[in-house]
């Protein structure tokens, strides 16, 4: 057991840093105050994310064949970490980047691997997920967009609900389902859809979370060609649990929390306000969940590089990371009201916005204490 | 960043595991119906076969050492383990243990007092030990559950080691932590045990959300407070000890309340154990300043704060 980084991966992150440091603009703030979806974000992250392929930076963890260059998953977290806490200069493309990319490697036909693997290496391609709907939300499994085939051709009915990107988006990640209305889990296909299909309508909803991340899509007689199944009928489940393990932690949302902290204090210590023990013990508390959702999710990035099965352990770490976000954004609802009017702090208003989301986007917190209560410790299911 | 032991460390747990799942470390209804029941037989043979001296030990080192202290604090026998195998380095050879700590007023009762042979004070600026003589110590009644005792007289024969006072506070900030979080440990995996098997209403009490939610956020905490004693066992940064111990304190209340909660009446008794975790949670979770102590010693250390 050893708790500390290497010297390589000290590097690492210094290489990483500096890189942000040398392209991120004065004005970056500014540019981020909205969100990886806002108009702005998504602009910077179509020339921001070329550099960083140029750089050998986008894709490190990705196999050679697909332009990356089999780093390890320890520095590719790094890279998120960094990444997270500079605002998100990758815009949406994390996503490609995490998931979406490898696991079209896994399961994509050689037609879509060169279709759409290559502009995700190059920095340059803008996706959406399209999973939840206004009925299936936590239960997602009871999705009713159908997708029916008509000779070569599917015909896509229905409608999604939260899809974050889905303005700036060129293709979207569909779940829709080809079996009858009681398959369940068994009867959903992923889709992959450009967003210029003729039958797609975006309506941007407007939040309490950042320009452009979340919309509504309706699909009204959308006909895609059946080259645009992922995978099998029936298998799109199978396909998501692979993606879910491949990501794991999501994510890493306690360094830009742990960071704007350090803002927080720096704040109050300008204010002569640091001496007081009651503001030092809650900062220290806030600092302690940080910590906290730090240790359990590099447990869970450790069993990853170790080639462990996934577990349940990936749960336990997103509970704490909603723990971490509250109690940073608490601290500064408390202690720095003043810093959330009048536009001084857009940091605070930035991590305010990203906090909100955490128990809640990506499956809910409930959702995490279940899986917890049944896969970690043992539990017996739900009583219905 | 590794957590997974060294092969020496792997050795090292699991026979200390086959140790604690042995007889003499289980529970068994005290005759006397005594709070706390020493286990001298495991603490012996603890010592016979050197488990206290693996925090000096490189290939094992504090990480084993307060590990060791979290599965021993797991268990509803009371040992003294959390000075002896966290301290030793700082302490002169040959000391006898037992080791009693006074890391507070020297006037209050002190844990494990009664059974210590020798004690150990961090109070003021220097760390000085002294032997335990007949008549020394005083045991007195205790809501905790641990051997409690004051002093009978003073002690004379004090002497004053040659070793950083900090780095020992340092060292047993991390050993109460280790103890703390195996002793939320402890519990919880009696009270688990309780909800899968106990049935109400027609289901097991394990199956309803209310119970498995709380229960599985304290479970959070403290898998949590185990990976950060860790961390803070090495030594990786200076606030990491005072973040652990805040932390883990800061989780007992309600973990303790929920204990209680989910063992009905039967926790309440003596013929059930949970007493022998949670008293002695109720007393760990205000050591060395509490949380609110804590979390403010993390702030003054990481942000340098007056
Ligand atoms: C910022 C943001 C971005 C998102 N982006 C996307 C996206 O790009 N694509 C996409 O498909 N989806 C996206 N989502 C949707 C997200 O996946 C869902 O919001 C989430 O799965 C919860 O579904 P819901 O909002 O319908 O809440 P519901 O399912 O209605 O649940 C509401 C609350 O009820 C409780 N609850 C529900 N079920 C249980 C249970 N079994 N046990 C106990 N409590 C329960 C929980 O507290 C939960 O928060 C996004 C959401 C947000 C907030």
């Amino acid at each position: 057991m050893h708790f500390d980084w290497t010297e390589e991966d000290r590097a690492y992150r210094a290489r990483v840093r500096d890189f942000l440091h040398r392209e991120l603009p004065p004005d970056w703030p500014e540019i981020a105050r909205h969100g990886p979806g806002s108009r702005a974000q998504t602009d910077f992250s179509l020339e921001f994310c070329p550099k960083l392929a140029e750089a050998g930076l986008l894709v490190p963890h990705w196999p050679e064949d697909w332009g990356g260059a089999d780093r390890p998953t320890w520095e590719h977290f790094i890279l998120g970490e960094e990444m997270w806490a500079a605002g998100e200069p990758r815009g949406a493309q994390y996503m490609n980047v995490n998931w979406i990319g490898p696991t079209l490697m896994r399961f994509g036909t050689e037609e879509q691997k060169r279709r759409y693997i290559p502009p995700m290496a190059a920095g340059r391609a803008i996706w959406c997920q399209g999973f939840s709907e206004p009925n299936a939300g936590s239960d997602l499994a009871a999705l009713r967009t159908r997708a029916v085939r008509d000779g070569d051709d599917y015909v896509i009915d229905g409608t999604k609900i939260w899809t974050s990107y889905a303005g700036m988006a060129e293709t979207c990640f569909l779940l829709a389902r080809t079996g009858g209305p009681e398959s369940g889990k068994a009867g959903i296909a992923i889709f992959l859809v450009p967003m210029d299909t003729p039958g797609i309508e975006v309506r941007a909803i407007p939040s309490l979370i950042g320009h452009g991340d979340i919309h509504e899509v309706f699909f009204t007689g959308m006909r895609v060609p059946a080259t645009a199944r992922l995978g099998e009928e029936g298998e799109a489940w199978s396909i998501i649990r692979f993606a879910l393990a491949n990501e794991r932690v999501g994510i890493p949302r306690y360094e830009l929390s742990a960071r704007v902290l350090e803002q927080m204090v720096e704040d109050l210590r300008q204010q002569g306000r640091f001496d007081d023990p009651v503001i030092q013990s809650r900062a220290g508390a806030a600092a302690a969940d940080c910590e906290a959702a730090r240790m359990l999710t590099y447990r869970v990035v450790d069993g990853k590089a170790r080639g462990a099965a996934p577990g349940a352990e990936a749960s336990v770490a997103r509970v704490a990371v909603v723990a971490a976000e509250n109690a940073v954004m608490d601290f500064g609802l408390d202690f720095l009201p003043e810093a959330f009017s009048g536009g001084a702090r857009p940091a605070y208003l930035s991590h305010h916005e990203r906090a909100i989301v955490t128990g809640i986007a990506a499956g809910a917190a409930e959702i995490q204490l279940n899986l917890i209560a049944h896969r970690f410790l043992d539990l017996p299911k739900v009583a219905s | 960043m590794r957590f997974e032991p060294n092969e020496d460390q792997a050795t090292f747990l699991s026979v200390l595991d086959q140790m604690a799942e042995d007889a003499g470390a289980a529970w068994e209804v005290p005759a006397d119906w005594s709070r706390f029941q020493w286990a001298a037989g495991l603490d012996r043979t603890l010592e016979e076969n050197g488990f206290f001296d693996c925090a000096a030990e490189e290939s094992l080192g504090p990480v084993a050492a307060a590990a060791m202290v979290h599965r021993l604090a797991r268990l509803p026998v009371t040992l003294e383990v959390a000075a002896s195998a966290l301290l030793r380095p700082f302490l002169p050879k040959g000391l006898p243990r037992p080791v009693a700590v006074i890391d507070d007023s020297p006037a209050a009762p002190i844990r494990f007092l009664p059974v210590a042979a020798s004690v150990l004070s961090l109070s003021g600026d220097a760390v000085r030990v002294a032997v335990l003589a007949e008549g020394d110590v005083r045991p007195v009644d205790s809501l905790f559950a641990y051997p409690m005792g004051v002093f009978a007289r003073t002690i004379g024969d004090w002497q004053r080691l040659d070793a950083d006072p900090n780095a020992v506070r340092e060292a047993w900030r991390v050993a109460l932590a280790a103890e703390l979080g195996g002793t939320l440990r402890g519990g919880q995996d009696a009270v688990l045990a309780h909800v899968r098997e106990r049935r109400q209403f027609g289901q097991p009490l394990g199956s309803f959300q209310g119970v498995q939610h709380r229960l599985a956020g304290a479970g959070t905490k403290i898998e949590a407070a185990y990976w950060m004693t860790l961390r803070a066992a090495q030594g990786v940064d200076p606030a990491d000890s005072a973040v652990a111990l805040g932390y883990v304190q800061n989780a007992a209340t309600a973990a303790v309340y929920d204990l209680h909660q989910f063992m009905g009446a039967m926790g309440l008794t003596l013929e059930h154990p949970l007493h022998r975790w949670t008293y002695r949670a109720r007393l760990l979770k205000s050591a060395l300043g509490g949380p609110s102590g804590n979390f403010g010693l993390v702030a003054r250390r990481k942000w340098r704060a007056a």
